[in-house]
């Protein structure tokens, strides 16, 4: 059990009547590990992993984050245990525009974890020089590229000092240019140790970082295995045309 | 757990409300009885024993109270109604100029806003109604002779009679609504994108029926919800009637109170009168929204 | 054919003749507008500089300022404003300092109670009967005391109208909608005489703190409204990323909505400072000798009787500087702050 990061069982919910997002999907992440969610748009992986912070309710099953067991019953209480312990990035960065990067990443170590300002602010200037970009500390977030920006966002979810992270689609709302920028943070946070669990379509990370590939489509888990398996010899059918799909571009 | 606490919090908030509530009106009863006022409606059947300068309908001293606010109630419409026709008329005259080409109307448009917008309405009808109407002392303007005639006597247009108090009230309103609705239908012209412009160009139609079949029918929708928050101000202002003497509905509640002492009682028959003219404010809009979004179907 | 050529030649210069014919009237037509703008100029400078008698305005210039205030103290009501003054062109023109510009917010608020003080007296200062107070010093007076308790009843109300609890929702709704019904005048008018009547006996409240309490009510509920567009404006994302870090539903509408919404709200708050502060000019047919009610005082009084149009035209040009300036100061407000946040939405 102590081994064991995140585990679902018989996960499932829908939006509207008889389309499930998520249809009965049982996984388990390990500590340490990295999982890479892929699948079609709309297939269900952003309220995925949505489920694990409790960002998204779901109607059947339940979720096993760090420990701690959630079902379909809204317990605030256990969610903001989880959150205290997970980090997530978001597609859109959602950095918080009306304070400036060094606030954004101290806000909540301040105020949910009661860290004394100075100490807090000294954790959150390592962490911004980590991710090479100190000398923007006190500019606002609309005063930065989208990759400096999707870096402070990783910085502020660090800040906490969770011991999950979760990514949905970091890397999509970049230029391609800038995508290397982010995607060698994570690579550096996955060889510390850190679990995560990312929803991306970046084969070449996915190869080198995974630990296991998740293949989804319709709410359903298609298939999970090795990176290695994953991209060269995929099972199913589906999982293949969407290999196919995403070289193509 | 949790919802129990939502639950009792929200029970005990209410809870206070009332015990507020039934605190002020508690002192609301003893200083009323002290002053011999106790509450009741029944003196509004006895006669006003004042007089209305102006009335729609037959008045006299010895009719109602009731009567009497009426009367007021029926001046308050009347001026409304006319100044909302007349302040359409010139806001959607000085929108159109702000936002053409022409500099001499955007400049005049410009400066007509700034000056309405940024003094107070009070003093504008104290302006309208000393300098304006009573400061012609004897003299009569006659522009258009047997068809209208400006004094200090008033308006007389055609035989219709206006007092100056009412055309004070009338233009002053007007004049200060228009500045704002201006501003609303000038928001609502903006707010097409310029490609729309652009393309009744490039079809070779010239630019007044551009703006008219064009232009105009797709910035209603913006500008309707704009133009009935405007027409309520427009409502709630004219209450500044009294200060240039016209027996609107706040005026002759005024007259009532100094009378009667029934200030409480009178004070909600002010606000009952003004839901009332709200709710005829807002539904005939609702009707010409529901008309206009019919003959909008692209959307 | 040569007919055909002749045909549209006449065309041609049918066409030129008529261009000319359009040209030439609508030359005329600006010609008549100009010099009909231009001769109104000119009377109006004309009556301006001959006609006008502005000794009513020129010798009862203190009493526009201040009203009755005793005349050894308006060195307060003038350092006050002089102070104002100066700290709106510090505002406007200052040092761009990040800790100057920190502390800012609490300066502006600090001189409303510095202008009570100042105004009121007691400790050490002459006291002074708020019947004396009067002019534009009033007038700041009524607009900053109600604007600053506005502000934070507006706040309230517009995250109660918001609140998923069903009672304080219906209650801020009911509260917001029928103020909003209701006209100013009869909001004021129940500050006045009605405010006394649901006190307990020997509780009295001054007149102009009964103004203050009116205008309060009445400008929250717009203000509320202004706030509710801006907290509905924030995208839903931002309170998603606040939970995602753990903070509560207290910390998130402290730090996260409420700053924003503000600042999306801030050209609706100047309107209605604005607005607020023209409308001060209604306690002068409630009893209060505010700048408008200096004006109609002078009117009533014999020696300057007939004198509307300088009287007005004097408050209108006092009215409109104050306003267009605090439109200015607003508008360099919101740029400056627009510096912080181009897009919501990166
Ligand atoms: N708030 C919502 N209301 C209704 N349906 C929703 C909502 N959010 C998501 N869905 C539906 O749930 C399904 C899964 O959505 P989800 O966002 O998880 O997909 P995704 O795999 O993350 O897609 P993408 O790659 O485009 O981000 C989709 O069919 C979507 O239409
Ligand atoms: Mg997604």
């Amino acid at each position: 059990m102590d081994h064991i990061a995140v585990r679902t069982k018989k996960l499932s919910k829908s939006y509207t009547q008889g389309l499930y997002a998520l249809d009965d999907i049982s996984i388990q992440v390990d500590h340490g590990k990295v999982l890479v969610v892929m699948g079609p748009s709309g297939s269900g992986k952003s309220t995925l992993i949505r489920t694990f912070n409790g960002l998204e309710p779901f109607d059947e099953g339940e979720v096993n984050v760090l420990g701690i067991q959630i079902d379909s019953t809204y317990d605030e209480r256990k969610i903001r245990k989880i959150r205290k312990r997970v980090g997530m990035v978001f597609q859109q960065f959602n950095l918080f525009p009306h304070l400036s990067i060094l606030e954004n990443i101290t806000l909540a170590p301040i105020q949910v974890q009661k860290r004394r300002p100075i100490e807090a602010e000294e954790h959150a200037m390592h962490l911004l020089s980590q991710m090479g970009i100190a000398t923007h500390s006190s500019k606002y977030p609309s005063q930065l590229s989208g990759g400096e920006q999707q870096r402070v966002a990783i910085a502020r979810a660090l800040a906490l000092k969770p011991e999950l992270l979760l990514f949905d689609e970091p890397t999509s709302a970049l230029d391609p240019e800038r995508v290397n920028e982010v995607l060698d943070v994570m690579r550096r946070l996955a060889k510390q140790g850190m679990t995560m669990v990312v929803v991306t379509h970046e084969v070449a990370f996915a190869k080198e970082v995974a630990d296991q590939v998740l293949f989804m489509d319709a709410g359903k888990v298609i298939e999970t295995s090795t990176p290695d398996l994953f991209f060269s010899n995929a099972q199913h059918e589906r999982s293949r045309r969407f290999l196919n799909q995403i070289e193509k571009k | 757990m949790k919802q129990f606490n939502k639950l009792y919090f929200q029970l005990a908030l209410l809870a206070a409300v009332f015990i507020l509530l039934a605190i002020l009106i508690n002192n609301l009863t003893i200083n009323l009885s002290r002053a011999g006022l106790e509450f009741s409606f029944s003196w509004l059947y006895r006669p006003a024993s004042f007089a209305l300068a102006e009335h729609p309908l037959p008045y006299s001293p010895s009719d109602s109270y009731a009567w009497a606010l009426f009367m007021g109630w029926l001046n308050s419409l009347k001026v409304i109604i006319v100044s909302l026709f007349l302040a359409t008329c010139i806001g959607v005259f000085m929108g159109l100029a702000r936002t053409s080409n022409n500099t001499i109307l955007n400049f005049t448009s410009a400066i007509y806003i700034t000056i309405i917008r940024q003094t107070p309405l009070l003093l504008q009808l104290m302006f309208w109604y000393f300098v304006a109407f009573l400061g012609l002392r004897d003299n009569t303007f006659t522009p258009l002779k047997g068809i209208l005639s400006i004094s200090n006597q008033g308006i007389e247009l055609l035989g219709l009679n206006l007092s100056s108090e009412f055309s004070a009230l009338l233009f002053g309103l007007s004049v200060f609504a228009g500045a704002y609705i201006a501003e609303v239908v000038r928001g609502g012209i903006l707010s097409v994108s310029t490609g729309q412009w652009e393309a009744f160009r490039s079809l070779g139609l010239p630019e007044s029926s551009g703006l008219y079949k064009i232009i105009i029918p797709q910035a209603l929708p913006a500008i309707i919800p704009g133009l009935t928050s405007q027409y309520l101000n427009l409502a709630k202002n004219s209450t500044l009637a009294i200060a240039v003497g016209y027996s609107d509905i706040y005026a002759v509640n005024d007259t009532v109170i100094n009378q009667t002492g029934r200030a409480v009682e009178s004070f909600i028959i002010l606000l009952v009168s003004f839901l009332i003219l709200n709710l005829i404010i807002t539904n005939g809009m609702e009707i010409i929204n529901r008309m206009t979004l019919n003959t909008n179907k692209y959307q | 054919m040569p007919n055909k050529i002749i045909k549209s030649g006449l065309k041609l210069l049918e066409n030129n003749i008529r261009d000319l014919f359009s040209n030439l009237l609508s030359l005329i037509l600006r010609l008549c507008i100009i010099s009909a703008i231009g001769l109104t100029f000119f009377y109006i400078f004309q009556w301006l500089a001959i006609t006008a008698n502005w000794k009513v305005v020129s010798s009862n210039v203190p009493l526009f300022a201040f009203g009755s205030f005793p005349s050894d103290q308006r060195w307060r009501p003038s350092l006050w404003i002089i102070s104002l003054l100066f700290l709106s062109i510090f505002t406007l023109i200052g040092p761009n300092r990040k800790w100057l510009r920190r502390i800012l917010p609490f300066a502006w608020i600090s001189t409303i109670p510095i202008g009570i003080y100042l105004l009121s007296g007691g400790l050490g200062l002459l006291p002074v009967a708020s019947r004396d107070w009067g002019g534009l010093s009033l007038t700041i007076l009524l607009t900053g005391c109600s604007f600053l308790l506005s502000l934070p009843l507006g706040i309230l109300l517009a995250l109660g109208r918001q609140s998923k609890l069903l009672v304080i929702k219906h209650l801020s709704s009911l509260y917001i909608d029928s103020m909003r019904a209701v006209p100013l005048i009869a909001v004021l008018f129940f500050g006045q005489l009605l405010i006394p009547l649901f006190l307990p006996l020997g509780v009295e409240v001054d007149r102009v703190w009964r103004a203050v309490l009116a205008f309060t009510l009445f400008v929250s509920a717009y203000i509320s409204e202004d706030i509710r567009g801006g907290l509905q404006a924030i995208p839903n994302t931002q309170i998603e990323a606040a939970e995602t870090l753990g903070l509560n539903q207290f910390q998130i509408t402290f730090f996260v909505l409420i700053p924003q919404a503000l600042r999306i709200a801030l050209p609706a708050l100047a309107n209605q400072a604005i607005g607020l502060f023209q409308n001060t000019s209604l306690m002068a047919i409630l009893g209060l000798v505010e700048l408008l009610g200096v004006g109609r005082s002078l009117l009533a009084n014999p020696e300057f009787i007939g004198r509307y149009i300088e009287v007005y035209i004097w408050l209108a040009s006092v009215y409109w500087l104050f306003c267009t300036f605090m439109a200015i100061l607003a508008r360099h407000i919101e740029q400056r702050m627009a510096i912080d946040k181009p897009n919501l939405v990166p």
